[in-house]
């Protein structure tokens, strides 16, 4: 017969079975898992009232596999095969059961026990596979719904200033600062890397004036933030767009007058420079390492203040094209938050000038603005388009086009269309 | 629990498998470190037991040989293999799995399209975690139904 001369293996079933996932893993999850210095993962689900607050349309319960740097929807797969997981036997047949197997164990063709056994001591009926959605992942619904607002303006005369931070010279160490961010993260079902990002674009920021607690300034006080420093290095001759020390910004904001308190929180001031110096809005997923080096490097600006800001940019101080942007935005967000309320075009462009340095005005046009960001209710006005209500385009764009059929990958068709 | 943490690796690779069973009969190419292979059915299999419904998930008794025991279901053959060329992947095209003494079922060796972690409840530990015990690269797979076989 043909199998003769084989080896045969002696295949045995283990009870009680063991408990074990089988978890289908992309390249990079491979890689990043058979590396040397393979990192902590993290299986992240929101927290139960953020989960209340940020509701993804397509799933109810979700669980997310996060790496440092890179966020994964799981989904249990079911078969109707079943899956089991051998391992070589222990040897702990009863002999008396071989007779199933085999008649007179030890005769032709014989099983040489126990060394030549593998058990099944697992079934999965089941495998967890993982995918991105069409549009990524954002930490940035969750940060909006656990942070607190920031909403006062510096020529709000003082009276709800933050508390006595101006006492105390010495702000929160950056220890501190992270610890206080990652608490915040922790809570949010993406990886740490994208948190930060949507951190650094919210301009987020701790403040320890009222007990540690971790904002997002509205876009007026953004704004705010904004006219401040570019009056102030106006003032001490400080050009944006070369590089500078943020504890001279820093001093710059501050008014001369000792007594007085800052206008606002320093750590505000360090989040608004963070968020304009850095080149991409969104870099694409391949940068998110050196995009989290950057972020070093804006943490260690906030320890010393002797770095320049170039350090947090790759070597570029304020980009002109990138900040004008910002500032555009960020003044339409404040002046003209909804439709009902939107301005007349020709104000909001002046207006925009106007917050621009000088040698900055030329750049500001409507087709500055990033994509969508605003809305034109009749020809002469237009207001601000929040991130969420933004039509899909602009990202969609670039993203492949298999990520949107990934979407639907219960349905067996699709599935099969995509292997083609 | 919003976070569970998903260790990279086993918190103790050589200790339950390797240790206590030095030889691992499967082909070279199906060896993990770990000894875990993975194997898919079409069908499952029914053991007979007093307590049928304990099919599933027991991460209890995993560490105490005493309490497991083993009922032998049947005989793997990879006929064509053979140990002295191991580069060779033909043989892959061919598995047998007999069931008992006069049922056998025809399969092959696959490489799986993408890796799967086997992934595992970490013993041990006080807050719920996970490690990933093996990343496995190929399955056994019989997709056939069992034949009838008199000749074994």
């Amino acid at each position: 017969m043909s199998t003769q001369g084989s080896r045969s293996i002696l295949f045995t079933h283990t009870r009680p079975q063991e408990g074990f996932r089988l978890l289908e893993l992309t390249p990079e999850l491979e890689e990043l898992l058979t590396s040397k210095d393979a990192p902590l993962l993290e299986l992240k689900s929101p927290s139960t009232a953020l989960a209340q607050a940020v509701i993804d349309p397509t799933t109810h319960d979700y669980v997310n596999l996060c790496t440092p740097i890179q966020t994964y929807r799981i989904r249990q797969v079911q078969s109707s095969n079943s899956l089991h997981i051998l391992r070589p036997s222990r040897g702990e047949i009863s002999q008396a059961d071989i007779k199933v197997v085999e008649e007179e164990p030890g005769e032709s063709g014989a099983l040489n026990l126990p060394d030549e056994a593998v058990t099944a001591l697992a079934k999965c009926s089941s495998t967890l596979e993982l995918h991105v959605p069409p549009g990524g992942f954002s930490a940035i619904p969750f940060l909006e719904k656990s942070l607190r607002l920031y909403d006062r303006r510096s020529d709000d005369d003082g009276d709800i200033a933050m508390g006595s931070s101006a006492d105390s010279t010495a702000p929160l160490g950056s220890k501190e600062m992270r610890m206080a961010r990652e608490n915040v993260c922790q809570d949010i079902p993406v990886s740490m890397a994208q948190c930060e990002q949507g951190w650094r674009e919210l301009c987020a920021f701790v403040d320890g004036a009222e007990g540690v607690a971790c904002w997002r300034p509205s876009a007026r006080s953004r704004l705010a933030v904004w006219k401040r420093l570019v009056e102030g290095a106006v003032l001490q001759g400080i050009n944006l767009e070369k590089q500078f020390l943020v504890g001279d910004l820093w001093k710059s904001v501050l008014d001369d007058d000792e007594e007085m308190e800052p206008p606002f929180p320093r750590a505000l001031l360090e989040a608004v420079v963070r968020r304009i110096c850095i080149a991409d809005e969104r870099p694409p997923l391949a940068d998110d390492i050196k995009c989290e080096s950057r972020m070093d490097g804006g943490r260690w600006l906030q320890v010393s203040g002797l770095l320049t800001i170039s350090c947090c940019s790759l070597g570029a101080s304020f980009d002109k094209v990138e900040c004008t942007q910002w500032v555009g935005e960020t003044y339409l967000a404040a002046t003209a938050p909804t439709t009902s309320s939107a301005i007349g075009r020709s104000e909001f462009l002046r207006a925009w000038k106007e917050s621009l340095p000088e040698t900055w005005r030329g750049e500001a046009a409507l087709t500055t603005l990033p994509n969508g960001c605003y809305n034109s209710p009749d020809p002469t006005t237009i207001c601000f388009v929040e991130p969420s209500q933004r039509q899909p385009t602009k990202k969609d764009a670039s993203a492949p086009i298999t990520a949107a059929k990934a979407k639907n990958t219960r349905n067996w068709h699709e599935l099969l269309k995509g292997h083609r | 629990m919003p976070s569970i943490k998903l260790q990279p690796h086993c918190s103790s690779p050589a200790k339950a498998t390797i240790a206590s069973t030095p030889n691992n009969p499967l082909p070279a190419l199906l060896q993990t470190p770990s000894g875990l292979a993975l194997l898919e059915l079409q069908g499952t299999i029914n053991v007979p037991s007093g307590n049928e419904e304990q099919d599933n998930i027991d991460y209890s008794s995993t560490d105490n040989p005493a309490s497991t025991f083993e009922t032998p279901i049947g005989k793997l053959m990879f006929p064509d293999y053979s140990v002295h060329n191991p580069d060779d992947t033909k043989w892959m095209k061919r598995a047998y799995m007999y069931v008992g003494r006069y049922q056998r079922m025809t399969g092959e060796v696959k490489k799986l399209p993408r890796p799967i972690a086997v992934l595992r409840k970490r013993q041990a530990s006080e807050d719920e975690e996970l490690e990933v015990v093996e990343i496995v690269r190929y399955k056994i797979f019989f997709k056939s139904r069992p034949e009838p076989v008199t000749n074994v």
